[in-house]
């Protein structure tokens, strides 16, 4: 058996008591924070809380190598748990084919992710979000700048009147990346990047999304750029037209000013 | 006022004038005499005592050079010759003649418009006098002949008047062969061949300084009949003084080749695939020196004092100090700290050169030879073609550590200099690799390190450096990312042999304009279809994109590039560069999001379905062949040829020449390396020869497994191959 278990957005307390419970019974967990990260904890205290040994996995243990994972998977209560929700941004589908292919049965213990908070916390509504998008850092792409399907997914939403969820580039374990530079895209960068294609637009900064103290501030980008918002992660949400209730909201959560 | 500072004023005076320059370089096979001509010219030109002209080898600056008495580079110098009561300006480069150092002769044609071809008289037009006279026209530079060693003929030959005389028509009949070959298919030569009466061509003794042709006979009243006689009875300084050779040779030069403003308007346009109608066409064809500066660098050299040195034709503008000059293929802009000319080995720093000249300017801290320096942003010139690839590899290492930084600098510096060497810097092992033409040619730059940079190195055995290529079509792969969202669809298959020709000479490329090198293409034999469908050339391989309308592709492009050349880098069976191979990209499938289609994952996808498909090509090793030529005396023909075929060679052709027989064929250079000390004994001493690159050829099938093998195992790759690879 394969679990599939999603540790929910910050710190040990993020994941669900359904999840604890299937990593404290399951003969062997494995984990992967290569496509995000719980900021307000690290592996040893989410052991000590979950009362569990994890065997980390880095991308070529998921995406070259799984067979650890999948021959553990075929005898034993096997964990497999990212951060976030294990098939939402971090698109693990993979291996549970690879898993269905072998006859090995899987499940799925979801988690809190992203996708969720950018609605909870802002205030805009969860059916008026179109396509989402990540914003990889300038040279990481192939390209210089911000790719082109970054920006036709922001304008195609706006033309359908639709909010765009931005995920923000994590460069961990990525050998094309210099360990010296940024690890974690700031809000304040990507407003900066996106206010030359969206000048006078406005935008909702989400960080730290799942902590005890999770910021949300809405500006234009061209002012989002200007400030800073503290540790990571962020988020990024550029709305289209504006629902009173999700104007309402921004002012009242935001701090926006919409006259 | 010293002769020397007055000449460089007389250049100095004669530099704004291009219809009186000349600017030319001599070219000859190895050992035919074009250093010691050089030196008549300068002792001509009162640069160098007349006396050891012949000895000095003033160009041969380089103590390696004078000692092995080959020139290694292409050297410069200017001086002035007064021809018609007009003083000319002559801008002069000497090449080196040996096969290995053929880079430097190609880029020194750039630079001049006149070829002086030397071809010795008794042994006659030769491999490497057909190479440098492609090379010239190439480069649309006009070629005259000179025909030196004459004396031997008259002297050591006891020739008499019919045979000599059938014997110079001869050499010229197979120059002209060769000239009327190489341009039939040239539209804007009309006919370059060379002839006597016109006096396009010279005879004479550059080592006993005299020299006769038709102009200079009915000037001085000498005949034949006189010359033979004076020089038969050893009056050769009689003969010296009464038609010396530099006359008739720089006479030669003012008559008959072209000056700049004559020669721009058709170069250019060769050379230079810029907007012909801009401004910048303008000022380059009219030699215009108050336009754009338009500095073309064909070499880079040290001085101990003034650092790196460019040396180049200044095509239009005038250069001066101080100026603030793009360097192509770099961003940002080189500031020049001075501007000199070349006065026969040493520079000297005037205050401008305008166009029409070559100058030798300091402070281009970022050009390379072939870069393009100019006032303006501007297309670059083309590419400056190297006939030959690398085909042997040596590492180097500093025998002491602390010399380790200063080594890599000097590699650097060294495949600046000459780009027809490849350095791999590895600073993990400390043990550098450095590819070139030949031995000779690497056994060189080592002693260079050690004398001139004083660092003391162990070099390695020489290792030959293979090639892999498809042998036949594959089927389409597919290659799959790791996260498996991403997936590519390639075939692959050989390209022509003209195709592959077309872009080694460089007249196919990704820099020129897409109509053209379609053109090219076409012509080569590529179909009119898959001509337009190309993404990328890297090497002699070329990538078709066959998709129609996949999104997000275009995005990607440049990753599926990087993955296609590093597979191509380091083929599937032992890491050498892959050629010659047609890659279709049919099909993609790519995911929504750009973070899930990076560098992690459509490298590898794509570098997987490159290797997959050359697999199912029957991809095999190739290995650099040579052509092998001995002149030999009879009774040493069997000894010599069994040289040849005892190293997987082929003789092709054996037939007498004079007294001598000559072997020809081909043999690997892998098996070449030691052959001069073997063919020296085996034919003891008697044989000369010559060798040239002439490509590479598929491996025996036998041979395959255990040479990729051992190069697997010098690179510390593990043994196993891809299991798809069952073929051999």
């Amino acid at each position: 058996m394969l679990t599939f278990v999603g540790l929910g957005l910050y710190d040990e307390r993020s994941v669900t008591v359904a999840g604890r419970d299937a990593i404290r019974d399951a003969d062997r967990v494995f984990a992967e924070f290569y496509t995000s990260r719980l900021i307000g904890t690290d592996i040893e205290t989410l052991e000590d809380t979950l009362e569990t040994s994890i065997e980390l996995r880095d991308r070529a243990g998921i995406e070259r190598d799984p067979e650890p994972i999948l021959e553990a998977a075929e005898s034993e209560d096997v964990v497999f748990c990212t951060a976030g929700d294990t098939m939402v941004s971090t698109t693990h589908t993979d291996l549970r084919l690879r898993a269905a292919d072998r006859g090995i049965e899987t499940r799925i213990v979801h988690g809190t992710t992203a996708q969720t908070a950018a609605g909870s916390l802002t205030g805009l509504q969860n059916y008026r979000f179109g396509k989402a998008t990540t914003l990889p850092f300038e040279d990481a792409h192939g390209g210089d700048g911000v790719p082109d399907s970054v920006v036709a997914t922001i304008e195609g939403n706006r033309g359908r009147d639709l909010h765009t969820l931005v995920y923000l580039d994590i460069k961990v374990d990525d050998p094309h990346w210099d360990e010296s530079d940024d690890t974690y895209m700031t809000a304040s960068q990507a407003a900066a990047m996106l206010s030359e294609p969206f000048p006078d637009t406005l935008g909702v900064v989400v960080a730290r999304a799942g902590s005890p103290d999770p910021l949300v501030v809405a500006d234009t980008l061209d002012e989002l750029a200007t400030q800073t918002f503290g540790d990571p992660l962020h988020l990024l949400v550029i709305p289209g037209s504006l629902h009173p209730l999700e104007a309402d909201a921004l002012e009242s959560v935001a701090g926006a000013d919409l006259e | 006022m010293g002769r020397r500072k007055k000449i460089v004023q007389e250049c100095e005076t004669l530099m704004d004038d291009p219809e009186h320059i000349r600017n030319i370089a001599i070219a000859a096979h190895v050992d035919h005499g074009k250093t010691t001509l050089t030196d008549n010219l300068l002792a001509g030109a009162g640069m160098i005592s007349d006396d050891t002209a012949g000895e000095q080898l003033a160009m041969d600056t380089e103590e390696d050079e004078q000692e092995r008495g080959i020139t290694i580079d292409a050297a410069n110098v200017s001086m002035t010759h007064e021809y018609e009561d007009q003083n000319h300006l002559i801008n002069l480069i000497d090449t080196p003649g040996h096969v290995d150092f053929g880079g430097d002769v190609t880029r020194a044609m750039r630079a001049v418009d006149g070829a002086l071809v030397v071809v010795d008289a008794v042994e006659g037009a030769m491999p490497q006098t057909e190479t440098v006279l492609r090379q010239a026209l190439r480069e649309g530079v006009k070629p005259t002949l000179f025909i030196n060693k004459v004396d031997r003929l008259i002297s050591e030959l006891q020739e008499g008047p019919e045979e000599m005389q059938k014997r110079l028509l001869a050499v010229i009949q197979d120059v002209n062969d060769l000239i009327r070959g190489m341009t039939e298919e040239m539209d804007d030569i009309e006919d370059w061949t060379v002839s006597v009466e016109e006096g396009t061509v010279g005879f004479g003794s550059a080592l006993y300084k005299w020299g006769v042709s038709m102009p200079s006979m009915q000037r001085t009243g000498m005949d034949f009949g006189e010359i033979m006689e004076l020089e038969r009875n050893d009056n050769r300084q009689e003969l010296h003084e009464r038609t010396p050779l530099s006359d008739v040779v720089l006479d030669m030069v003012c008559e008959h080749f072209p000056n700049p403003v004559d020669a721009q308007p058709m170069r250019v346009p060769r050379i230079w695939r810029g907007d012909a109608e801009s401004q910048l066409a303008d000022d380059m064809r009219l030699v215009n020196e108050d336009g754009e500066v338009v500095l073309m660098v064909t070499d880079i050299g040290v001085d101990p004092h003034a650092g790196e040195i460019a040396a180049g034709r200044v095509f239009s503008g005038t250069l001066e100090k101080g100026q603030e000059l793009y360097v192509s293929g770099t961003a940002g802009k080189n500031r020049i700290q001075s501007v000199g000319i070349y006065m026969g080995g040493e520079r000297e720093e005037v205050d401008r050169v305008p166009a029409g000249n070559i100058a030798a300017v300091t402070g281009l801290k970022d050009a390379i030879a072939g870069s393009t320096v100019s006032s303006e942003e501007m297309t670059p010139f083309e590419s400056i073609e190297h006939i030959s690839e690398p085909v042997i590899t040596k590492s180097v290492e500093a025998q002491n550590m602390d010399d380790l930084p200063k080594l890599i600098e000097t590699l650097q510096q060294v495949a600046k200099e000459d780009p027809t060497i490849q350095v791999e810097i590895n600073e993990d092992t400390g043990e550098h690799l450095i590819s070139g033409q030949g031995e000779l040619h690497l056994e060189v730059i080592g002693q260079r390190i050690e004398r001139n940079q004083g660092i003391p190195i162990n070099t390695g055995e020489p290792i030959v450096v293979y090639r892999e290529a498809p042998q036949e079509d594959s089927r389409e792969v597919e290659g799959r990312s790791p996260n498996n969202h991403n997936r590519f669809y390639i075939s692959i298959e050989p390209l022509g042999e003209d195709i592959v020709e077309t872009i080694k000479m460089g007249e196919a490329s990704m820099d020129m304009p897409e109509l053209e090198r379609r053109e090219a293409l076409q012509e080569a034999g590529m179909d009119k279809d898959d001509s337009q469908n190309i993404e990328h050339i890297h090497g002699t391989n070329i990538l078709l994109d066959e998709t129609k309308g996949i999104q997000h592709l275009n995005e990607t492009m440049e990753l599926v590039i990087e993955g296609l050349e590093e597979a191509l880098d380091d083929g599937p069976l032992a890491s050498e560069p892959v050629q010659g191979s047609l890659i279709r990209l049919h099909d993609a499938r790519l995911h929504e999001d750009a973070i899930h289609r990076g560098p992690a994952q459509v490298i590898p996808a794509v570098r997987e379905a490159v290797h997959n498909s050359l697999i199912d090509a029957s991809i095999k090793l190739l290995e650099p062949i040579q052509q092998v030529r001995i002149d030999v005396p009879n009774d040493h023909m069997g000894a010599a040829s069994g040289e040849i075929q005892g190293r997987r060679g082929r003789v092709d052709d054996m037939y007498q020449e004079g007294d001598l027989m000559v072997v020809e064929g081909v043999a690997p250079v892998d098996e070449m390396i030691g052959f001069s000390s073997d063919i020296r004994s085996a034919t003891e001493g008697r044989a000369s020869w010559n060798t040239e690159n002439a490509g590479f050829q598929v491996l025996a099938d036998n041979l395959q497994p255990d040479k990729i093998s051992e190069i697997r195992e010098r690179k510390g790759m593990k043994q196993e191959l891809n299991p798809a690879i069952d073929y051999f």
